[in-house]
């Protein structure tokens, strides 16, 4: 079995891993261990602190006394365990905030000086480019950005090598290229980001040459990454949202003299897919490549930005979710689960398309994870029971939360699970608070699931739009047994005297967990139980 | 005899009302459910009410039309019959309860 890395850079990256990290939720990744790694140049940015949040709380959910994150399981809820190792290009201490002061163009001879600037001159403008504020990220500027990614994570071994100020990000960094490394020919290495912007685009083409060149320089040259072996795959992930457009006041000033302007991400886009249909570093790099992006207009992430300026990185930037996030994470999971297709010398280009009817997409399951080894629904099932479950805690349980399955437990006298703390459900229930919905002062703030589905509406998201109520009243009219679409997925509604809540807690007493899916801790066990009476109840075809 | 008759099969009859309410009642979620309450409750309400209905049915219905020796050797006989039904009813509850521990019955216990 391979090992599985995870990189995820710049905000849209981070996008992507969230909906990677709900996936994981949901048990789409079995039996496995799976490294992470967040790589940014904003170390504030919204949406990175958004997902490594997520990922500590799912590892507080994992986590059961000593055994820190848990380990993998199969067939339950929260199945793979997740190691995370951040990242971040220091551009915020004295003499790194521009292009200009970490190359030191001013030193050195007055020979040396004078070549470095006509070099520089040539490929970045002398004005904007050289002298943009690089703390939010390359804004646009690939051609600055790859090479600063570049030297960003190079610097960072040399660091190691010397052994002196070695800063905590360059350690997590080494963590996980030591595992990459331990891997060799077994590694897999899924890369989010998009092509179209800043951080994201800069790092794709080159992050597998600086990966192997840091191995090259922290091992004196004794080892390396063999781009023949090892198995790289990416999200060609173009243009699916757009924000404001800076206004020249916003601009007046050096430090935001370049600012992302999301009307030319459409040719940002093309133009980066000229350049990875034929840049042989890339087609020597990557077994596979995920072409993945969204052919009708754009939608603006400004509605929730009631200021005049455009968002240029930061603790604000904090987009919601998009449908194409989780396509990317579904091609993680391609890429991660498929058998062939690494044999190719060259990067091969995969693709696929949705039906759109009346000016709107109709999602199936299939749709995401194809239908290989019933893996569409094995990934309806986990869904749809996750999506259950986050209701019954949130809607049904109320303040309670996942606490009530525990009381009913004990009042069906079923004990077993009365060690599991209230600290312990109140994770759980956090966590579906970031999956589902939550509500801030009676407002209702949709979670990672609602916000995707918003973004396809009206089209059809696999389940059924009454599935997604987003008052207090309509959540408390909610049928939670009849989420899907199709009515065979529906809790079954029992006898005269019975309905759909009440004959799936009649399953979850019959049920419990077993061996096969590898629960240790009581936490385990209790959510394996749940998983296993709710699958029962949608009664998918699994065999 | 005819007593301790009416008693147990009034017992029993009372014990299997009392298990189709414990089913009729559905579960609840929320973080106070109170049906395993309601299903005990239902459960000595008819502990209650079924030695009166013995008592009531041995008396007013079944009561043989006999002399006066034989009446009180019956209603002696309905007496202790009335509490065994009671104690059946409680026994029988609890094996039941214990049995199907996980299950509705098992809120009577």
């Amino acid at each position: 079995m391979d090992k599985l890395f995870v990189i995820a850079i710049g905000g849209t990256g981070m996008r992507c891993l969230e909906s990677f990290t709900h996936l994981s939720a949901i048990g789409m990744f079995d039996n496995q261990e799976i490294e992470l790694l967040t790589l940014d140049t904003d170390q504030t940015n919204g949406n990175k602190g958004r997902v490594e949040e997520l990922i500590r709380l799912y590892n507080r959910i994992k986590t059961s006394g000593d055994a820190e994150g848990g380990t993998p399981n199969a067939n339950t809820f929260f199945s793979a365990k997740l190691n995370l190792h951040r990242y971040y290009t220091n551009y915020s201490a004295t003499g790194r905030e521009n292009y200009k002061n970490i190359s030191k163009l001013s030193t050195g001879s007055p020979e040396e000086q004078k070549s470095n600037k006509l070099i520089s001159d040539l490929f970045l403008d002398n004005s904007s480019v050289q002298e943009f504020n690089l703390a939010h990220g390359y804004r646009a500027q690939t051609h600055l950005g790859s090479m600063l990614m570049y030297h960003g994570i190079v610097e960072a071994a040399r660091n190691i090598v010397k052994g002196a100020d070695v800063q905590p990000q360059e350690r997590e960094l080494d963590q996980f290229v030591s595992k990459l490394e331990k891997a060799g020919a077994n590694a897999r290495v899924f890369i989010f980001g998009s092509i179209f912007g800043g951080t994201g685009a800069s790092s794709i083409p080159v992050i597998p040459k600086a990966l192997q060149d840091f191995v090259k320089i922290r091992s004196g040259g004794t080892s390396t990454i063999d781009f023949t072996k090892a198995k790289f795959g990416s999200t060609l992930l173009t243009e699916y949202f757009t924000f404001k457009k800076p206004d020249d006041k916003q601009k007046s000033g050096k430090e935001n003299s370049v600012i992302a302007d999301a009307s030319f991400f459409p040719l940002n886009s093309q133009a980066a897919l000229q350049f990875y249909q034929s840049d042989p570093t890339v087609q020597k790099s990557y077994k596979i490549l995920y072409h993945i992006g969204w052919p009708i207009d754009s939608k603006s992430v400004d509605e929730e930005n009631s200021g005049h300026q455009t968002i240029t990185g930061g603790a604000n930037q904090k987009n919601p979710c998009h449908i194409t996030e989780l396509l990317c994470a579904c091609a993680a999971y391609d890429f991660f689960t498929r058998q062939n297709g690494f044999d190719g010398v060259k990067a091969e280009y995969l693709y696929k398309a949705v039906e759109f009817n009346n000016n709107s997409f109709n999602f199936t399951f299939n749709d995401f994870v194809g239908n290989v080894n019933k893996a569409g629904e094995i990934f309806a099932n986990r869904l749809g029971a996750f999506f259950s479950l986050a209701h019954i805690s949130l809607t049904i349980n109320g303040n309670d939360g996942i606490k009530g399955f525990i009381t009913r437990c004990q009042k069906q006298k079923l004990p077993q699970y009365a060690d599991i703390s209230d600290e312990e459900c109140t994770d759980i229930n956090d966590y579906f608070r970031l999956f589902a919905y939550s509500f801030h002062n009676d407002r209702f703030m949709p979670g990672w699931l609602y916000q995707i589905r918003n973004t396809v509406a009206p089209g059809t998201f696999m389940f059924d739009s009454k599935a997604f109520p987003d008052t207090a009243p309509e959540l408390k009219k909610i049928d939670i047994g009849a989420l899907f679409l199709d009515e065979k997925n529906h809790w079954s509604k029992g006898g005269i005297f019975s309905n759909r809540y009440d004959n799936f807690i009649e399953k979850l007493i019959e049920s419990s967990s077993n061996d096969n899916q590898k629960v240790n801790t009581t936490k385990e066990k209790f959510l394996a139980h749940i998983y296993n009476a709710i699958t029962v109840s949608q009664n998918f075809n699994l065999n | 005899m005819e007593a301790y008759i009416i008693s147990l099969g009034t017992a029993i009859i009372f014990l299997l009302i009392a298990a189709l309410i414990a089913n009729t009642i559905k579960y609840e979620g929320g973080s106070n459910p109170t049906d395993p309450k309601r299903r005990k409750t239902w459960f000595w309400l008819l502990a209650v009410l079924n030695p009166v209905v013995i008592f009531l049915l041995g008396y007013y219905v079944f009561m043989p039309d006999e002399n006066i020796m034989v009446v009180n050797k019956y209603v002696a006989a309905l007496s202790i019959g009335t509490a065994i039904g009671f104690v059946v009813y409680i026994i029988l509850g609890f094996i039941l309860s214990k049995m199907f521990r996980n299950g509705k019955v098992g809120n009577w216990f």
